[in-house]
């Protein structure tokens, strides 16, 4: 599975577009969490529990995406986007969509000519 | 009634003397902290050096066909010290700029795009294009009770270049 955030793929052709794959997540922050973060605010610097949590949401929500594409029958999603949504106080909505398409390798002819225009 | 009186004071001291304490603290540890990151920050970049990231769509010098291109991302939260914070308040009376806000920004921006590079590095790619950042506001993560933090998500397309 080959996820890019351009319109196209190095090296490879798209022969057929499948249409528009999504994934998401809502995660809400806990205490424990939000007391470490009380004591951030006041010395300043990273607040590293909400980073691993924003970083595991994520990569939730893409595996969400991969296999939405999977099933229908993709081997590539281009053109990803991420979105943050806020839907009530202390939780988020991460959500990340793109184009499933099935791509091959490019013939070396079509790629010489490419080289030469 | 004397006692209570001294209560009062006690109260009173106390009412003055921890937001003071804090600011004193938030004084020491904050300009610490900042000028840590910021050191680290110039470390990081002067490694990355030859990595080139751009936001264009396309793949600058050329992409080699057999190394497949990825995404790839890097994320911080970040927050500020309870000083600029209640500095930033002060400011916000009179309205203009809020310098102490702008280094928290700063560093940010330049911690989640260091994140994405090196993630671009560590999987054996020497470029990064169309990079896009994004400033999350997460739910009651920002405005709520004076605490200030922002999170900063930066992605793109990871590639290896032609010409390294």
């Amino acid at each position: 599975m080959i996820i890019v955030n351009t319109e196209s793929i190095p090296g490879l052709r798209i022969r057929q577009m499948i249409g528009l794959v999504q994934g998401n997540t809502i995660r809400a922050k806990h205490l424990g969490r939000d007391i470490a973060a009380g004591l951030k605010n006041i010395v300043g610097g990273e607040l590293k529990g909400y980073t691993e949590l924003l970083t595991e949401a994520r990569r939730q929500a893409v595996e969400r995406m991969i296999a939405q594409a999977q099933q229908l029958g993709a081997n590539g999603v281009v053109n990803v986007r991420f979105s943050t949504s806020a839907i009530t106080q202390g939780a988020a909505e991460l959500y990340v969509y793109g184009t499933a398409v099935i791509v091959e390798p490019e013939q070396a002819g079509v790629q010489e000519a490419n080289h030469v225009s | 009634m004397l006692a209570s009186a001294q209560g009062n004071s006690l109260i009173n001291l106390l009412d003055f003397s921890i937001p003071a304490f804090l600011i004193i603290l938030a004084f020491i540890t904050g300009r610490y902290i900042e000028r840590r990151h910021f050191r680290n920050l110039a470390q990081r970049e002067q490694q990355l050096s030859d990595m080139i990231i751009s936001d264009v769509k396309t793949f600058p010098n050329g992409a080699q066909p057999h190394k497949k291109a990825e995404l790839v991302m890097g994320q911080v939260v970040i927050a500020t010290d309870y000083l600029k914070t209640f500095l930033a308040g002060l400011k916000k009376i009179f309205g203009g700029e809020l310098k102490s806000y702008e280094t928290l920004m700063e560093r940010a921006r330049r911690e989640a795009l260091l994140r994405m590079q090196e993630d671009a590095r560590s999987r054996g790619y020497n470029a990064v294009c169309n990079v896009r950042l994004s400033f999350a506001d997460i739910g009651g993560m920002s405005g709520t009770k004076g605490s200030v933090m922002v999170e900063i998500f930066a992605f793109g397309t990871a590639y290896c270049r032609l010409d390294a």
